[in-house]
């Protein structure tokens, strides 16, 4: 009868269901002894990508029985999967981290592995100990540190000739003077990824760095209070900023780095003059130009001055690319760790994504012109801070976001930018 | 929108069959207004259809010179690359797997469930008809928090019973719903002969229920299908693990893993519409006609 | 009239299930019936196997996490380990305050409104005039049905690129030289709504038109026959006699729509993504939850947030139960009401 049949494929898809559910994610030991581990990272393409799956075969290659199975998440996913992924339980066993409250929230759930004491002494020596703090909570290190990534603007030499402009904007308004400079000559001012919020939200940022003292910021970042003033100036001073429309058109739906229509694509492409950017922009540039090599005219200068604020002059935003492992990691999750923190390795890195590494011994080896500016502003810089969504956290990371992004379509002013977080911060 | 829930209380008397086809006579053309009317809703409607697919013919430099263009020339790269990877049978494999075992799993304990609830008479059935059906107002969108919550404690995380155990769920009110009344239908004659010819009521269920019920329950399984089939948000939260992808989170995540590639991933989505469109086709005059029984009176 | 549970006799039994069944189901009184007062022991028995399963999923895969949404709605928690940090009403005392939930809330509200008033009367159009044996019926019907059929997902991907900025529709617009007529069609807050309801329509259309076409066979061609010997123009017949007596169908079509339109996520989480949804315009309350909740890690905040959707959702079909649907079944979702 049908129902009798009905039920013999239930059943005989159900067994294979519940097989199929066999083959889920999770590193650990296999039968005989051999270590298998999962890496996520973001860099869904070009010479990125190829550079962790040529350094996962290399690491396996020199520690036999131990196999790396490395899977791309696109970056914008990266921190709703991870999230999912570590509160199930079901992690990988290395992953993309870059520090500050998101790291803090993970130690406290105790799902990553305290690497303090199994660093190793080259990692020590050749890593300065300013950029090891990133991955601190506490006293203890949580992860490797391998980039540094500050923000900058990223901009076209050819494009500021072409629209006369002979020297670098120092302060905002030789930035506005400059903006205006670039429209006349036919260009996009300003490329902005607006779509997914964080580069809109990184204006935001910058100007709160000039506006805000550094002691606000770190108590900013311990209580979740937002109520110092200087937040409010600097929301003003980016919608005073926004409204001489320097952004590209429809920013709003515009990507920051997939496709050539994405603002580092607009860039790549010379279809716009800037970008306000981290340091891993040249790299995600290099692969939407026509010919996916390196920008010949890329080049760089720090956020300009904002008068009137509290910030330290000379402050950057810089944020880091670390990678952690998961609390149930094998031991081997970080050796694999200290092998990416060698110099060579890290000059692979630097290699393939044209972004500074964090290895001192590495460092030299970079000849980029703007690379050698941005590794010499972070190094003198009086006061550095992390992305602030960082900091914050997912939660108010992600309000604070949004709220940029309303201020900047219009639908929302200053003020109700600070509300935005502060209730924010009461909802988590 | 997977709550296509047909209140109705009266179950169909003659199932499916579209009028003029039984009688096999030849149709009558009906006037030029209306063929004129539907083919412009039909364009209306095809046209983003035929974009999707058309664009997987063209390069992508094709499509940034003419966004709107026809393909020239004919560039079968795209579609060929995809069915030769491995990523979209895989998908397809699971999206497979998790609606047939939906179907299968929402009909039976459905069918086990509505008989009872359509049959029998004790105490609280009533509250347990009404249980089911509000079932309704909690569409997986409501429930997916916490949902996330109890499958990631069963240890179903990245797993496909951890889609196909609460789509089932999710599908049982739906399902119960409409197959209540086709049980009720069953004249009680039947049954009591059944009992005479010493049939168990149980063998009454197998034997004859169900062939009698059949239109219904093709109906509701059909709707349990296309429901899993299409599901996204389920999925997207479950379904961490690439190997465990969906169609539909398959779709999403190509799109965006590969936006610079715009033809590509025109040939993806275009791609995983055809399981649909031709389940949809080979079961057409089920899914409409089911409706129609449904709604009738 | 009373129905007395425990002691039923059979012709009670079956004039009870004709009135539960609408009234058209034909029972007559079967000579001997095995159960008599309540059932037996091997009767539970029965019930509890073919139910149980059943049951069970049920109960634990729907009732029990919307229950649990209840529960984590007090807290506020971050997703991990037990909710500890208990806060009672303030978490649905914040969405109250939230604009963006407002703002959700409204888009919402506008959906369903336009959901009935764009698909409604064209629907109802397109059915009437197919509603004749033609050739080609069959083809036709398929055709239009089939974006129902094609997940949202794939809508979404699809529709999306073709609204970009450099996509196929501003590019077909410059090429029949309506160049002027170019938008942002996804960013610009004030056309994003009207294209997520273009989009919406296009979808959903092709249903609505299924099921008034299905209602349509229902009413009986000697009505429309009489009417004409009467010498009532075609259009006249339409509207007293044809669309009154669809009335059932449109009735439960518009609910289907009411309540989809509540609970629209996928579309708008596809196409605009987490953080333009709020700026361009389209934020539904589920998107609301998903990015408020899940995606920042306030699993707390997003269960409220689903308690506050069910429960609009919830109150919406009551009413339209109440007093729109009372007419037409039996208390069918608010079924048990003990007449």
């Amino acid at each position: 009868m049908i129902a009798k049949r009905t039920l013999a494929a239930a059943a005989a898809i159900t067994a294979v269901a519940l097989a199929l559910a066999g083959c889920s994610a999770g590193g650990g030991e296999t039968e005989d002894g051999d270590v298998e581990m999962t890496l996520w990272h973001n860099s869904t393409t070009g010479p990125g990508k190829e550079f962790w799956d040529q350094t996962a075969a290399a690491f396996s290659e020199e520690n036999p029985g131990v196999t790396i199975k490395v899977q791309v998440v696109q970056n914008e996913e990266l921190d709703g999967k991870l999230q999912t992924a570590l509160n199930s339980g079901d992690a990988p066993d290395l992953f993309l981290q870059r520090g500050g409250g998101k790291l803090a929230a993970m130690v406290a759930a105790g799902q990553i592995k305290d690497i303090t004491d199994a660093i190793s002494d080259t990692a020590v020596e050749e890593i300065p100990d300013t950029t090891l703090v990133n991955l601190r909570v506490g006293d203890k290190l949580y992860g490797m540190p391998i980039a540094v990534l500050p923000g900058g603007m990223f901009y076209s030499q050819d494009l500021f000739d072409a629209a006369g402009i002979t020297e670098t904007p120092k302060t905002i308004d030789e930035m506005s003077a400059a903006v205006e400079a670039l429209k006349t000559s036919g260009v996009e001012p300003i490329a902005l990824g607006g779509k997914n919020a964080w580069p809109a939200a990184h204006w935001y940022y910058f100007f709160a760095l000039r506006a805000c003292s550094p002691d606000t910021m770190a108590t900013a970042a311990e209580e979740m209070d937002f109520s110092d003033e200087c937040w409010l100036d600097a929301a003003e001073n980016l919608a005073d900023f926004a409204a001489t429309e320097p952004f590209n058109q429809g920013f709003l739906t515009t990507e920051a780095q997939q496709g050539a229509g994405s603002s580092a694509g607009l860039i790549a492409n010379h279809l716009a003059g800037m970008e306000l950017m981290g340091a891993w922009n040249p790299g995600v540039i290099a692969g939407l130009t026509p010919d996916e090599k390196p920008l010949p005219d890329l080049a760089w200068f720090p956020f300009p001055e904002v008068p009137g604020g509290e910030g330290e002059p000379g402050s950057i935003l810089g944020g880091i690319d670390g990678y952690s492992c998961y609390v149930d990691a094998p031991d081997e999750c970080v050796d694999f760790l200290n092998y990416l923190a060698t110099s060579e390795v890290q000059a692979a890195y630097y290699d393939a994504f044209d972004a500074p590494p964090v290895n001192t011994v590495a460092q030299e080896s970079v000849t980029e012109p703007y690379l050698l500016q941005i590794i010499e502003a972070y190094n003198e810089a009086p006061f550095v801070s992390q992305w602030l969504d960082t900091i914050y956290g997912l939660n108010v990371g992600n309000a604070l976001n949004v709220a940029v992004v309303d201020m900047l379509a219009g639908n929302s002013g200053p003020e109700q930018l600070v509300d935005a977080v502060n209730a924010a911060a009461a909802k988590g | 929108m997977t709550a296509t829930a047909l209140i109705t209380t009266t179950p169909p008397d003659e199932p499916l069959l579209t009028p003029g086809r039984r009688h096999k006579e030849k149709l009558p053309w009906g006037s030029p207004v209306v063929y004129f009317v539907a083919l412009v809703v039909i364009a209306v409607i095809l046209v983003p259809v035929a974009y999707i697919i058309l664009g997987g013919f063209r390069t992508n430099a094709q499509i940034t010179s003419d966004p709107s263009g026809l393909p020239s020339p004919w560039n079968f790269e795209n579609y060929l690359d995809v069915l030769a990877g491995s990523m979209f049978w895989r998908q397809v494999l699971n999206s497979a797997i998790a609606a047939l075992s939906t179907t299968a799993g929402a009909v039976i304990l459905g069918l086990m469930a509505s008989y009872v609830l359509a049959r029998y008479r004790f105490r609280g059935r009533g509250a347990l008809y009404a249980m089911f059906a509000a079932g309704l107002m909690f569409p997986i969108t409501v429930a997916i928090t916490p949902l996330y919550i109890v499958v990631r404690d069963l240890g179903l995380m990245n797993s496909l019973p951890g889609i196909i155990l609460p789509q089932i769920a999710f599908a049982l009110p739906t399902t119960i719903i409409i197959l209540v009344p086709f049980l009720k239908a069953i004249p009680d004659e039947i049954e009591e002969a059944a009992f005479i010819d010493g049939a168990s009521r149980l063998g009454f269920f197998w034997r004859m229920v169900i062939p009698l019920a059949l239109p219904g329950v093709i109906t509701t399984g059909i709707l349990a299908f296309i429901g899993s089939w299409n599901s996204y948000l389920l999925p997207l939260f479950i379904l961490n693990n690439e190997a465990t992808y969906t169609l539909p989170l398959g779709v999403q995540a190509f799109s965006s893993q590969y936006s610079v590639d715009t033809a590509r991933v025109l040939a993806f989505t275009s791609l995983s519409m055809i399981p649909a469109l031709v389940f949809f086709s080979l079961f057409e005059r089920r899914i409409v006609g089911g409706l129609t029984g449904a709604v009738k009176g | 009239m009373s129905v007395r549970e425990n002691s039923l006799t059979e012709s009670d039994t079956s004039a009870e299930l004709a009135r539960r069944g609408g009234g058209d189901t034909t029972v007559s009184s079967p000579p001997v019936r095995r159960r008599r007062k309540g059932l037996g022991w091997a009767g539970r028995l029965e019930v509890a196997i073919l139910v149980g399963p059943a049951l069970l999923v049920f109960l634990g895969f729907v009732i029990f996490p919307v229950v649990a949404a209840a529960y984590y709605g007090f807290f506020r928690w971050q997703g991990y380990g037990p909710p500890t940090d208990f806060v009672g009403f303030n978490n649905y005392l914040l969405i109250l305050q939230d604009p963006a939930f407002h703002a959700a809330l409204s888009h919402n509200a506008f959906i369903v409104v336009m959901s009935l008033v764009l698909q409604g009367p064209a629907a109802l159009l397109l059915a009437l005039l197919l509603n004749r044996r033609m050739r080609g019926q069959s083809i036709i019907r398929v055709l239009i049905f089939v974006p129902y059929v094609i997940a949202e997902v794939v809508v979404g991907v699809g529709w999306s690129l073709m609204l970009q900025q450099r996509g196929a529709l501003n590019g077909f617009l410059e090429n029949v030289g309506l160049g002027g007529l170019e938008q942002d069609w996804l960013a610009n807050p004030d056309i994003a709504i009207w294209t997520l309801m273009v989009i919406i329509t296009w979808k959903y259309f092709g249903f609505a038109v299924i099921l008034f076409l299905a209602g349509l066979q229902g009413i009986p061609e000697e009505l429309s026959e009489a009417a004409a010997i009467d010498g009532a123009s075609f259009w006249q017949t339409q509207w007293r006699i044809t669309i009154p007596l669809l009335g059932p169908t449109l009735r439960i079509w518009a609910f289907l729509s009411i309540i989809g339109s509540l609970q629209l996520f996928d579309l708008v989480y596809i196409i605009w993504g987490q953080y333009v949804a709020s700026t361009a315009g389209t934020s539904t309350m589920a998107t609301y939850m998903v990015s408020e909740g899940r995606n920042s890690g306030n699993y707390g905040y997003g269960s409220a947030v689903a308690v506050v959707l069910f429960l609009i959702s919830l109150v919406v079909a009551l009413i339209y139960q109440r007093f729109v649907l009372r007419r037409d079944t039996a208390g069918a979702l608010t079924g048990g009401k003990r007449r």
